[in-house]
């Protein structure tokens, strides 16, 4: 295998709750190699969300080590942490988080603001990116004039424009039909078949099922792996 | 973050919420209106009395009796004549007259004096001559009208020689003065000239004169000359050691220096009291950029989650502040400056638009922009992404 992409080695997140001290992850290891597609699979209260932050870099491991691309986490401060999250990570969430009343366009482009790209290159990228995944026609709708299918699409292509090492999507079916849900699964499958690492957390093991790999949590452990690593 | 990527959003948003912005700006908008109108009123003042000094007369002293005085004589204003430093001295005898020539007539002031009022009183003529020393002691009746008064009468220069009557008496025009103009709410070119002598014959009963005008030579003589005068008039009034003046030399310049500072001190005093609208004003941005703060919680967890640092979000809420700051700042120094040129219109004096003013209320709200910005911004930057990305 190839040097991973992440790789958590026995990552423990705690939560002080008044005295209480809640464990929402315990010794968690995993590696997820470039080009993998790896599902993490488990019923609510499993720890998936605290997961999708420390791998989002939107949190730190209280425990253990990660090292994100090659970056070791521990060791960042928030602003260093930012960056890292800008250069690696693209996020797709449940419930789309696009900026209201920004067109399509705009919202795509923020990430690229924050690399500081120039405008023009911008308004490119994006461009492409929206095109990419089939909404050249709705570039300068806002998200209140998009299906949930089309703002999810939107959302994958603002994760897409930076180009990250990885596509980190927390729930992204939960808030759509059937149809719009298996579009956007077909999507990141079709992503990941051209070469993307994508890591998808969910509690529903048939969209998990679309994942070559799939990670069980439990209680903050995990509990099983299925499938073939890449 | 570029400053021109962070002024774009700032105005991208205020797009999206005009009449919010509108609102949030007007405290900043009167604010700074009020503080460069009452400004412009009060250097329009003082300019106006600083040109009014000027057109006063040189070293001017004027005299008046005190209320329940013997008043002032022309006897007193000759015994004034002889004492050293005194360049001229002219006795004025006011009443009130209409001047009439044909079918036009005005109501005007009636000045009794002599020939060295137009010293005195810095006048020159127009047309014609002033009053003469033989005219005013044959007490001819001669008048020398005011600019205003010819005006009002039609009459121009041709007019010299010809006769006016003043309360149905006849007099003959023997000069128009330059006009003075443009010192505000009293017009002194609103008069008529004639020799004193008339006017206590014709028109006022008793010789007592209600102003003597002394020019005095050089201006390093003032005090002494005023301290002569009141040595002279105490003698000749037959005052007591112990008794208080019965008349009042007035020193115009100083009066005029007093009522400049008083100009002054009130145009602070009230920029002072406009100044605090514009901490309102203030106050009132923040309250906005922190229910905007609150109401962006999602927003500010997006653009965290997508790589904006936690400056990123203290800048982009800075510059949104500043922005509604300096914008309401731009539209109250427009509207501050076009009510003080609006006042310096209806008063009369000339409308003066001064950069500092200009500057320094775009400071200031620029300085109300990070003052009550800086803790809001503060807020959003400081929002942790997981739990702002989870807010409803």
């Amino acid at each position: 295998m190839a040097e991973p992409i992440i790789r958590l080695d026995r990552v423990s997140r705690t939560y002080e709750m008044g005295r209480v001290a809640v464990h929402a992850l315990r010794d968690v290891s995993l590696e997820v190699g470039p080009g993998e597609f790896v599902a993490i699979v488990g019923p609510s209260g499993s720890g998936k969300s605290t997961m999708m932050n420390i791998l989002g870099c939107l949190d730190r491991p209280t425990a253990g080590r990660y090292v994100l691309d090659g970056t070791p986490v521990a060791d960042l401060d928030d602003d260093a942490l930012a960056r890292l999250r800008s250069r690696s990570i693209g996020f797709v969430f449940q419930s789309y988080n696009l900026l209201p009343r920004t067109s399509a366009l705009d919202n795509v482009a923020t990430p690229l603001l924050y690399q500081h790209v120039s405008r023009r290159d911008r308004v490119a990228r994006a461009t492409a990116a929206l095109e990419r995944l089939g909404l050249a026609d709705r570039i300068h709708h806002e998200p209140t004039e998009l299906s949930g299918g089309q703002q999810q699409r939107v959302a994958i292509a603002r994760a897409l424009v930076t180009d990250p090492a990885i596509l980190l999507a927390d729930e992204p079916t939960g808030n759509l039909d059937t149809h719009a849900g298996r579009e956007v699964l077909e999507l990141l499958l079709e992503l990941n078949r051209a070469g993307r690492t994508v890591v998808l957390i969910t509690h529903d093991p048939d969209v998990a099922s679309a994942a070559s790999r799939q990670i069980h949590l439990l209680d903050g452990q995990i509990a099983d792996v299925a499938g073939v690593a890449a | 973050m570029s400053p021109l990527e962070l002024l774009r959003l700032a105005f991208g948003r205020l797009r999206t919420s005009r009449l919010r912005a509108a609102l949030t700006m007007l405290g900043v908008i009167i604010g700074v209106a009020s503080v460069v109108a009452l400004v412009g009123v009060g250097q329009g003042t003082t300019a106006n009395i600083t040109s009014r000094l000027a057109g006063l007369g040189t070293n001017l002293l004027t005299i008046n009796p005190r209320n329940g005085s013997a008043g002032l004589t022309l006897e007193d204003v000759d015994a004034i004549r002889k004492i050293d430093g005194v360049a001229a001295v002219a006795p004025e005898l006011q009443t009130s007259g209409t001047v009439a020539v044909g079918t036009k007539s005005t109501s005007t002031s009636l000045i009794g004096t002599n020939s060295a009022y137009a010293f005195v009183r810095a006048y020159d003529v127009w047309q014609g001559a002033f009053l003469t020393d033989p005219t005013a002691d044959n007490n001819l009746r001669v008048a020398v009208l005011g600019s205003t008064v010819a005006d009002n009468l039609g009459l121009d220069a041709t007019a010299v020689g010809s006769q006016v009557t003043i309360d149905g008496l006849p007099f003959q025009v023997i000069g128009i003065t330059q006009p003075k103009g443009g010192s505000g709410f009293q017009d002194p070119d609103d008069q008529v000239m004639v020799p004193v002598g008339v006017v206590r014959k014709y028109f006022v009963a008793g010789d007592t004169l209600r102003t003597v005008g002394v020019s005095v030579s050089s201006v390093d003589e003032m005090a002494t000359v005023k301290a002569a005068i009141t040595a002279t008039l105490r003698e000749r009034h037959g005052l007591a050691a112990t008794a208080d003046d019965d008349f009042a030399i007035l020193d115009q310049s100083q009066l005029l220096e007093t009522a400049n500072s008083i100009a002054g001190t009130l145009a602070l005093l009230l920029g002072g009291i406009a100044s605090i609208s514009l901490i309102v004003g203030g106050i009132g941005i923040m309250n906005i950029m922190l229910v905007s703060v609150r109401e962006r919680t999602r927003e500010i967890g997006i653009r965290k989650a997508v790589g904006a640092r936690s400056r990123d979000i203290l800048a982009q809420f800075l510059i949104e502040a500043l922005t509604l700051s300096v914008l309401g700042g731009l539209i109250g120094i427009v509207l501050g400056l076009a009510v003080s040129a609006g006042i310096a219109r209806l008063a009369g004096w000339s409308f003066v638009l001064s950069p500092t003013v200009v500057a320094v209320a775009l400071l200031f709200s620029l300085a109300v922009g990070v003052i009550f910005g800086v803790w809001p911004a503060r807020q959003a930057a400081r929002l942790d992404p997981i739990s702002a990305l989870r807010w409803e």
